[in-house]
């Protein structure tokens, strides 16, 4: 194991000579993830304080007179504007208006004779403030309703829970911690998993192709270090650079969050509840095998590769799968579909969903853990057999 | 010191062409014998099977048949104890350009299982006596490429080696660095090392080489000192010689 640890040492004393590299990998996390989540928060809240300071424009045709009032007496919400000219809806598609109500002819003579009236409203809902303006005459049209049965019922000299047979009082049984822990355990194996690929991909292909680009490796194979010791000691570093480059992203991740501003310390608090160390540590130990089953394949890829393009078109299309399989995991339901716990790196990701959402499976778990090693022990065997042909090494 | 006994090497390549899967015997039965203190040269044209000849001496590469044997180890059975009293360069070798030389040196060092204060001492030594000790703190990227392959010497020289292998030492390099690399390989003969050269510079084999050996389509001519070579030949120089066996390849063929 001494020449894998000296080849490891190696890479990362190469790694520690390229100071651009060094920036992006372990200190740009630290800038980019605050500046992202910070600029997020701030645009969401001026587009929050936009709307809500904002009237929304509407028009109303009216001919009776129903409603118009009601809504000019909310000038804090709407803004009544005259018929544009021209076709209405392109003057909402065209965001010269948010809304445009058609209030039935009869509408006033309607509410008099305790019936029905129509009124049409034209909004585009792609747009965000158009759907914003509904919701407000919603609002305002819902209370008003609710006058007007109570106005109705009066005169019908009917009590005013006639129209209100039952309320509806929700209770929340998830405390903050159980709804934090299903987000993270959701978001939290893609993330690792796209960290940890993308992040040693670009050294995998650097220790390995490049290697053989640079006409490097041939020196290497001079000295009297094992080749399967260089072939693990360049694993090690592929799969150290893995694991380094998803903690410090999620280490980022997490202490950017009080830059997200209101209810950031909440979420912190609820964050700091689901992340307990048994919970970490039982994460970091699924997370190895994993890591070291992408850096095998890395390692295959890139020592059999001619040079970097041909390495680099054989790795990335990983990513692609990597995403996929990140991204089926998260969909609802999956997480109690049995047959994927026996479903390499799939079950990887639901254990860890599980183990968040504090329905942690010993079992699975288990079967997922030992499925990982046993993959990852597989293919580093694979790697160093096939790595040590002579096809591979001498391919350029 | 080395040893090669009826060594056999092949390559199967696929004609992309006609997608036929060809092989190619790239050495075919050599034997030789290198001993303590002498210079062989080895010459051929390319693709003639030195490289590969070499690299299998190196333990780099297994032979398909034969044996060779470098300080009493075979190198199939014990490759890493070849390469442990071997030192290898070729041509085809880079260095890493983001170390030093002092850096770099340290690092091989340690590859070799050599202690780092004698590591330290031996490759200084080496530098100054490649005129490159004012470059040891220097990163090689900006270096020349007589100046990597100096560096590249020095590593191959590092863990002070029983035996020396230089695949085409001189290529690329000035006639002053040349001269040095040269007056290098006398210095080794003079320490009793065994040294093997693989090189197209034929009166830089007539000079330091002790014996000569002509590789032509994986099959060993000559092996005999220079002179002795071109008595037998009845020719003036080694491109002559060279010429006469080219003739009578393509003439066999």
């Amino acid at each position: 194991m001494r020449g894998a640890l000296l080849i490891a040492k190696k890479e990362f004393l190469e790694l520690s000579k390229d100071r651009k590299t060094l920036f992006f990998a372990f200190v740009l996390p630290f800038l980019l993830y605050p500046a992202i989540f910070g600029m997020m928060a701030k645009m969401a809240k001026r587009d929050e304080d936009q709307n809500r300071n904002k009237a929304s424009r509407i028009y109303v045709a009216d001919p009776s007179g129903a409603i118009t009032d009601l809504m000019r007496a909310d000038p804090k919400h709407f803004e009544l504007l005259p018929k544009p000219e021209g076709d209405l809806r392109q003057a909402i598609r065209d965001q010269k208006l948010d809304l445009a109500l058609d209030v039935a002819p009869g509408a006033t003579e309607a509410l008099q004779k305790h019936a029905t009236f129509l009124i049409g409203a034209t909004v585009d809902e792609s747009e965000h403030t158009s759907e914003l303006a509904l919701k407000r005459v919603r609002e305002t049209l819902t209370g008003q309703e609710k006058v007007w049965i109570q106005a109705r019922l009066q005169t019908l000299g009917a009590s005013p829970q006639l129209a209100e047979p039952l309320k509806l009082e929700v209770k929340n049984a998830a405390d903050p911690a159980l709804e934090m822990g299903k987000v993270m355990g959701r978001l939290l194996p893609y993330l690792l998993m796209i960290m940890m690929y993308t992040g040693s991909m670009q050294h995998g292909i650097y220790a390995t192709a490049g290697e053989k680009e640079r006409h490097t490796l041939l020196s290497l194979m001079a000295t009297r270090l094992p080749r399967n010791q260089i072939i693990l000691g360049k694993l090690l570093y592929i799969f150290s650079m893995g694991v380094i480059a998803a903690l410090l992203n999620l280490l980022s991740m997490g202490l950017s969050i009080p830059f997200m501003g209101s209810g950031s310390s909440n979420s912190m608090q609820a964050m700091a509840a689901v992340a307990n160390p048994a919970t970490l540590g039982l994460t970091f130990m699924i997370m190895v095998p994993l890591g070291l089953f992408f850096s095998n394949f890395i390692l295959l890829m890139g020592i059999q590769a001619r040079n970097t393009i041909e390495a680099g078109s054989a790795i990335t299309p990983g990513i692609f799968l990597v995403v996929f399989l990140g991204i089926f995991t998260m969909a609802p339901g999956v997480d109690k579909m049995a047959f994927l716990s026996y479903v390499p790196v799939v079950n990887v990701c639901l254990a860890l969903r599980k183990l968040f959402s504090q329905q942690f499976n010993q079992l699975e778990y288990l079967v997922a853990f030992a499925m990982t090693v046993g993959l990852a022990a597989v293919m580093t065997w694979l790697s160093t057999r096939i790595l040590n042909r002579e096809k591979a090494l001498f391919k350029a | 010191m080395i040893q090669l006994n009826e060594v056999h090497k092949s390559f199967t390549v696929k004609d992309r062409k006609t997608r036929v899967t060809k092989r190619i015997d790239a050495v075919r039965g050599i034997s030789l014998e290198v001993k303590p203190g002498e210079i062989y040269g080895l010459l051929g044209p390319n693709g003639a099977g030195k490289s590969t000849t070499l690299r299998m001496i190196a333990g780099l590469m297994d032979p398909d048949g034969g044996a060779i044997s470098v300080c009493g180890h075979n190198t199939c059975q014990e490759p890493e104890a070849v390469r442990g009293c071997l030192g290898y360069l070729s041509t085809d070798m880079g260095v890493y350009v983001r170390f030093t030389p002092r850096e770099l040196l340290r690092i091989f060092g340690e590859f070799q299982d050599v202690d780092p204060m004698v590591a330290e001492r031996r490759g200084m030594h080496l530098l100054e006596k490649l005129q490159l000790a004012d470059f040891a703190d220097v990163k090689m990227e900006g270096f020349s490429s007589g100046q990597k392959q100096k560096v590249s010497i020095a590593r191959a020289l590092l863990h002070d080696p029983k035996v020396v292998i230089f695949d085409e030492p001189t290529t690329g390099l000035d006639v002053l660095t040349a001269k040095t690399v040269l007056d290098l390989l006398r210095i080794m003969r003079e320490e009793g090392r065994t040294v093997i050269v693989s090189t197209h510079v034929m009166p830089m084999v007539e000079d330091i080489c002790d014996r000569v050996g002509i590789i032509f389509d994986g099959k060993l001519h000559g092996d005999a000192p220079p002179r002795e070579i071109l008595q037998s030949r009845h020719a003036k120089s080694l491109d002559e010689v060279f010429f006469q066996l080219a003739a009578e390849s393509e003439g066999g063929h």
